[in-house]
């Protein structure tokens, strides 16, 4: 499937950009307080950066606006053990938009 | 004249609805027993209070560090809370049904012994829903987390419940009470509407406090209460001291009281009332806002007065209480752990200002609370629940 004519183009799925990317969404959550915040591969979702699940669907559609439908971070959270949701780092979510990115370049 | 037994955790925001329930029952020529925690109990529903004491579990009470929140928070409740709970409470609700024989078991949802033993010895039993967060299905999204749960869940059912039995011991066969309405729940919240009593908040009697400083507060300028409850106390010390700085940004306009129950405020700016117990209802009487944590109870009987808020969610069902609050549009929610005074000072700035809308919405909000019945529909339920399963008691 394709998704051009909505899709803003990102030529390389490279795993930094991407990092830096969600990093700079996770700053700009509205009331997250997280404007300063450093923000790397290893920062805990929910005890590091004190983000709740309500905020995980924010990201989900900032997201979908970035990088379009193939991007699908509220199936990817479905598919999550408690335990993994707590452990939950932004290296991890990058990984994912990643290998979401790649599998729809292959295509 | 009917007997009711009472099944409730040592949690004081899931007692005090059920306080009002029994004084109504009470005064309908019932008899009324509890199966919990004296004290505890006693605190909410008075000194003669009828108690069957349960034992506490090994992990004791329910003692979380303040940076324990989102989902570790929720493991901890259920693993290392209420699964041991419902495990240490069998017993005694199990000698307490036998003992009172009650023709029907009214127990909080999250006191899950008083479910599983009504189903065991056949009791009619309705669960109370002393929160409105579990009736949105908060793990929806969340498969694999729903389904840790019920596994939990299950495996207590095995041990003190009824095997054969299905269905979520939360949500009662026989029905639930919740102390919540539909306009703070919102519309899109699919329920199994009919067995889900949305009663309203049941608000009981509580006792004020003769020594209270009323004078010293001053009646030009609006009222903000700041309170994070009763569970809270060590909480909330780095959040106490910005609420208190925000208030004396706002002292201009602003008679500021905060609720301190842990002394943490050793300081307060000089116009800022600071107490270790405040009579909160008789408060919320005069006041013009709320800062809160978003708990259900102080959330409620907010908009019961028709009152803005400020919400401050720290973990559990308070987030999902403080979202459906900002979907009403009868407050404003902020985060607690990064929050500073001027962020928090604007906030209130914006419930107190009428033009923002918050305060008819509370109202409105505060209408249909004030409609759904409260202890008197909580009653007639548990009135009609005996009527129709008249024998069986009898069988037992």
């Amino acid at each position: 499937m394709t998704t051009e004519a909505t899709t803003p183009t990102t030529p390389v799925a490279d795993e930094s950009t991407v990092l830096a990317r969600i990093a700079t969404l996770l700053r700009e959550l509205p009331d997250a307080g997280l404007e300063d915040a450093e923000i790397g591969r290893d920062t805990l979702f929910h005890d590091d950066l004190e983000l709740e699940s309500i905020d995980l669907v924010s990201l989900s559609g900032l997201l979908r606006e970035e990088y379009g439908e193939r991007v699908n971070l509220a199936l990817f959270v479905a598919d999550l053990e408690l335990d993994e949701i707590i452990e939950l780092t932004v290296g991890r979510l990058a990984d994912f938009v990643v290998a979401s990115l790649r599998a729809t370049e292959e295509s | 004249m009917s007997r009711y037994l009472i099944v409730v955790p040592p949690l004081t925001g899931h007692i005090n609805p059920l306080a009002g329930v029994a004084a109504e029952l009470t005064a309908r020529g019932h008899e009324v027993e509890w199966c919990g925690y004296p004290d505890r109990v006693r605190a909410a529903a008075g000194p003669a209070a009828v108690v069957h004491p349960c034992t506490l579990p090994a992990t004791g009470e329910l003692v979380r560090p303040p940076t324990l929140t989102g989902p570790a928070a929720f493991r901890f409740l259920w693993e290392d809370f209420f699964v041991p709970l419902a495990e240490a409470m069998a017993p005694a609700v199990t000698d307490a049904v036998r003992a009172f024989r009650p023709d029907a078991v009214v127990t909080d949802q999250h006191a899950v012994a008083g479910a599983l033993v009504s189903e065991r010895l056949g009791v009619p039993y309705l669960t109370s829903a002393s929160t409105s967060a579990e009736l949105v299905d908060p793990l929806a999204d969340l498969p694999k987390v729903a389904a840790w749960l019920t596994d939990r869940l299950a495996a207590l059912r095995r041990e003190i419940g009824d095997p054969d039995a299905t269905g979520d011991p939360r949500f009662s066969p026989y029905g639930v009470l919740a102390f919540t309405s539909r306009a703070l729940i919102g519309d899109t919240a699919d329920l199994p509407w009919d067995r889900v009593h949305l009663v309203g908040p049941a608000i009981a009697e509580r006792p004020g406090d003769p020594d209270f400083p009323w004078d010293a507060l001053d009646p030009s300028r609006a009222l903000v209460l700041v309170s994070l409850g009763t569970a809270n106390t060590d909480a909330g010390a780095r959040f106490l001291g910005e609420a208190a700085a925000a208030l004396d940004l706002l002292g201009e306009r602003v008679q500021g009281v905060v609720a301190d129950p842990g002394g943490q405020l050793t300081d307060p700016p000089p116009g800022v009332l600071v107490r270790r117990w405040v009579p909160q209802f008789e408060l919320l009487g005069r006041a013009a806002a709320v800062v809160s944590h978003g708990g259900h109870n102080t959330v409620c009987e907010s908009l019961w007065h028709g009152l803005p808020l400020v919400l401050a969610p720290i973990r559990d069902d308070q987030p999902i209480v403080a979202r459906q609050v900002a979907e009403a549009g009868a407050g404003v929610r902020v985060r607690f752990g990064k929050v500073t005074a001027p962020r928090l000072a604007e906030a209130l700035r914006t419930v107190l200002d009428d033009a923002g809308g918050h305060r008819a919405a509370a109202v409105a909000v505060g209408r249909s609370l004030r409609a759904a019945g409260g202890r008197r529909a909580a009653a007639d339920h548990l009135e009609q629940l005996v009527s129709a399963h008249p024998v069986a008691s009898a069988r037992r």
